[in-house]
Parts: C-alpha cells; sequence; structure tokens
C-alpha cells in the first residue's frame, strides 16, 4: 500500500486487455484510488493540458506503453516535454512494454523523464516498489 | 519501341554518316539518329537508349562536350565516341569528362563496331541487373528489420496480455481452477515465449554490428545465474573469475552465449540428483578470455556430440522442452566474435563446455 493521498495514475496503452490488467492491479494493490486510462497518447496529453488550470497538480505517476500506433511511446514524452514545469514536475513516467528491442530499451534509459522500464506482464510487486521507490522521500 | 532489342542513338553531324550507320546496323539494333548534340538531347528526353554513338567533331558542340553534359541526367546508357582523327587531348577528354566506353576511329570496321557495341550493352545490362538486385536486397534487409520488430513486439504482446490475466486471476482468487488448468496455460505461454525470444535472439546476432566494450565477468555471470536460479533452487552455482587484465567484447553476443549455456546446465539437471551443481570458471588472459561451464546433470550422448550445435537439433532421449535453437545460437555468436567451444560429456554424469574468446582489449590491437 502507497500512502500518498492523492496520488493518481495515468495508463496510456492501445492495449485494451492491458489497460484493464493494470487497472485492476493497483486497485488490488492499493497504489492509488484515482486511475485514470487512455488508450492513446494524444487524449492523454490532451487531458494533462487541460491540468495547467488546476491551482494544485496531484503527484502523478504516468504508466506509459512504448509502442503504439499513431504516437507511440517517445512521441508522447517528446511532447510533453514542453509542457510547463508546474505539471512535468508532478508526474513521474514508468515506462512498460512487452518490447525486448536493445534500441527500444537503451532509448529508454537514455530519457530522463523516466523513472523506470518495466516488462510486461506487469508484476504486482514490481510496480508497487517502484511506485514506492518514486515516493520514498514524500513520506 | 522492343523491348527485348539494344536500342542506340547516333549523333554525327554528316547526313550520310547517319544513313550509311542505318543500313548497315538497322537489322541488328533499334536505331535512332540525331544530326546534332541539339537533336540528341531532345531525342533523349523521349527515347530510353543503352548506347549513344557520337561523332567527336562537330559544329556548335562536340562529342565530348555532349557527353560531359548529359552524364549527370543520363549516366546509365554506355557511350561510344567515333573520330576521324586521333587527337591524345580529344582521347583524355573523353575519358576523363565524357565517360566514355569505346573510341572508335571512322571510317568504322564494321565488325569491330558490331564487338564494341555487343561489349557495351552486356556492361549495361550488368549494371542495371546489379542495381535491381542492390534495391530488392535492400528492401528484403528492411522488410526483415521490421519483421523482427514486429516479432518482438506483435507476436509477444499478446502473450503478456495472457499472462498477465492468470497472475491477476491469483492475485483476486477469481478463477476456481482445482485442476490447475491456468498453470498449464502459464507453462504453454512460457515455452511459446521462450522460442520467440529464441528466434529474435538469433536474428539479432545475425545482423547486430559486433562492438567491443570492457566487460565484467563476475558481473555477467552472476547477472545470468539470477536469471535461471528459481528454476531449479536446489543447484548449487560455483562462480571462479581471474581476471587480473581488463577484458574488452562484444556485451551482447557473451550474454546470449552465456545465458543460453547456463539455461541448458539448469534446465538438464538429474530429477534424482541430490547436489545438483553448476560451476563457471573464467579465466582472463592478455589476448583471450577462457570460460568453462560444467554440471553434474544429464550429459549427453556420445553419438550426439557432433549435432548438438545444428540448428533445431534435439537429443531423442530426454523428456526436457527445448527448442534445438539454443546452441545453435551460441555457436553462430561465437563465430560472430571469432571465439571457439569445446564440450566433453559422459553420459549419466555430466557436460563441460569450454569456450574462448579474444580479447578485444586496446593493448592487444
Amino acid at each position: 500500500m502507497i500512502s500518498i493521498p492523492d496520488l493518481r495514475v495515468i495508463l496510456i496503452d492501445d492495449n485494451e486487455v492491458d489497460l484493464l490488467l493494470h487497472e485492476k492491479l493497483i486497485a488490488i494493490q492499493q497504489i492509488s484510488r484515482t486511475v485514470l486510462a487512455f488508450n492513446n497518447a494524444n487524449k492523454a496529453l490532451e487531458f494533462l493540458s487541460s491540468n495547467i488550470t488546476l491551482p494544485r497538480i496531484p503527484p502523478t505517476v504516468i504508466l506509459l506503453d512504448i509502442q503504439m500506433p499513431e504516437m507511440d511511446g517517445f512521441d508522447f514524452l517528446e511532447a510533453f516535454d514542453s509542457y510547463p514545469a508546474k505539471i512535468k514536475s508532478q508526474c513521474h513516467v514508468i515506462m512498460v512494454s512487452s518490447s525486448l528491442d536493445y534500441s527500444d530499451i537503451s532509448r529508454t534509459y537514455a530519457n530522463p523523464m523516466v523513472v523506470k522500464l518495466l516488462k510486461k506482464p506487469l508484476l504486482a510487486k514490481e510496480l508497487t516498489s517502484a511506485v514506492a521507490e518514486i515516493f520514498k522521500d514524500f513520506s | 519501341m522492343k523491348e527485348n532489342r539494344i536500342r542506340i542513338l547516333y549523333i554525327d553531324d554528316e547526313v550520310h554518316n547517319l544513313n550509311a550507320f542505318k543500313a548497315s546496323f538497322r537489322r541488328s539494333y533499334e536505331i535512332y539518329t540525331a544530326n546534332s548534340a541539339q537533336e540528341g538531347k531532345q531525342l533523349l528526353k523521349s527515347i530510353d537508349v543503352h548506347i549513344i554513338i557520337a561523332d567527336q567533331k562537330m559544329p556548335v558542340s562536340t562529342g565530348v562536350e555532349f557527353f560531359n553534359e548529359i552524364k549527370d541526367i543520363l549516366p546509365d546508357p554506355m557511350r561510344i565516341l567515333l573520330t576521324g582523327y586521333t587527337d591524345v587531348e580529344d582521347i583524355i577528354d573523353a575519358i576523363n569528362k565524357g565517360h566514355i566506353f569505346s573510341y572508335i576511329k571512322k571510317p568504322w570496321d564494321e565488325h569491330e563496331l558490331h564487338r564494341t557495341i555487343q561489349n557495351a550493352f552486356e556492361i549495361y545490362a550488368t549494371r542495371k541487373q546489379l542495381k535491381e538486385k542492390i534495391i530488392e536486397l535492400e528492401k528484403i534487409n528492411d522488410e526483415l528489420n521490421r519483421f523482427i520488430y514486429s516479432t518482438s513486439h506483435d507476436l509477444r504482446s499478446p502473450l503478456m496480455s495472457v499472462l498477465g490475466i492468470i497472475n491477476l486471476s491469483r492475485l483476486d482468487n477469481s478463477v476456481t481452477d482445482p485442476n490447475g488448468y491456468l498453470n498449464m496455460i502459464e507453462v504453454c505461454i512460457q515455452k511459446l515465449d521462450g522460442f520467440i525470444q529464441k528466434i529474435i535472439e538469433y536474428y539479432r546476432n545475425s545482423r547486430l554490428d559486433v562492438e567491443y566494450e570492457k566487460i565484467n565477468f563476475d558481473h555477467l555471470l552472476n547477472e545470468c545465474i539470477s536469471q535461471f536460479k528459481h528454476q531449479n533452487t536446489a543447484i548449487e552455482f560455483q562462480v571462479t573469475v581471474d581476471q587480473p587484465v581488463d577484458f574488452k567484447g562484444d556485451t551482447f553476443r557473451i550474454s546470449v552465449i552465456l545465458n543460453n549455456l547456463i539455461s541448458n546446465a539448469v534446465k538438464y539437471q538429474k530429477p534424482d540428483e541430490v547436489h545438483p551443481k553448476v560451476n563457471m570458471a573464467v579465466k582472463v588472459e592478455p589476448h583471450k578470455a577462457t570460460l568453462v561451464i560444467s554440471d553434474n546433470g544429464i550429459g549427453i550422448l556420445s553419438e550426439h556430440l557432433n549435432n548438438i550445435f545444428k540448428m533445431f537439433f534435439r537429443s531423442k532421449n530426454n523428456n526436457k522442452p527445448g527448442s534445438g535453437i539454443g546452441l545453435y545460437i551460441v555457436k553462430e555468436a561465437l563465430n560472430k566474435i571469432g571465439g571457439t567451444i569445446n564440450v566433453e560429456s559422459k553420459y549419466g554424469e555430466g557436460t563441460q563446455f569450454e569456450i574462448s574468446i579474444p580479447n578485444r582489449n586496446d593493448f592487444d590491437s
């Protein structure tokens, strides 16, 4: 269980089954009560830009899939990089992929916005400890 | 315009030469003529010729000047220069500026000109074939790369979803499964995924450039062991690394080799062995590293030893699941980095692999 009261998780994945799986995992592990699922990266970006008017951005974990049609995970990161620091500083990106592609793996670790790369299938333990690691200084 | 005939454009300012050329060659080739470089250029816009023959001495623009002018827009046709004079300067210019194939003296000898045309066309056709082959190869290469990428993603992604569903069903206890069907599904999926991973490994080994970097064997071996330890927790792993000098090698291929050998050592253990063991010893020298991986597992039948490195070979007297591709990949990866492998095995007692890999450290090269 993670004790950040207003923590929210944004899921970005084109695979509906994985979205559902990850949502359930987060609920079972009691990581967060707020889960926002997007099956396309553009919609997630739109949502994040609508956050700009909020007085305070809640701490956010983004579970980002790498391979998606139209806008993939790396395209998302590139677009998100131009967002105001107010939003970016509250968002922590965990990339999720079934990829074994070397270039994808090294690209993930080369990106400063990504805190971790987790392989599918996402394991409850791994997800919880990755999120706990992000917020270890907060509690 | 017939497809299979050689198409020739002949440019000369003397009309009787054009006519004579046509008379001698029209039965053998498809001939177009022009009486100035200007007219020749116009014709070339609409007709795709294989060979261009031009007279050197023409008013306005000489043969060499003409060839020089068209060489960038029309690099493919073969060029033959005809001239009544043998001026060395002209010949030098023709070769350097006009990229001509051959230089023929006027009046031409019919046989010689025939031969020259035939030779020129042969080169033209060969070059064209080569170009087509290169384009085709580039396309296949590109498709293969996309195939590997999509194998590693599109085929694996649904499998990972299935594994995720199985994991979830265990977490929330929502499925009653007294006969353990979910476990069976999981085992099958993992087997299938293992095979996909081997295919990707194979292609990556054959296509990725070799890259040398510093390798710490202690670290690399422990990383490999941690991947397989859970498959059989009874196994005692022993690692001895003697690395007094730096070692440089291809990390990807060396870890592929170690992964496959250690995975085999773990998999092919005797079911009733009380002290299953896997020993790994590394000795690094300035010019090479020697790795010995041995186990006290089921061993390999001596009549099978010659075949274990062949693609899809599987020993029939064991019930272990395998793709028959692991040791083949080991052998291929060693070929890429200039290494060698030796195997000794006694059926029922164990197997030992000895690998030698060249050290690409800077002192050496």
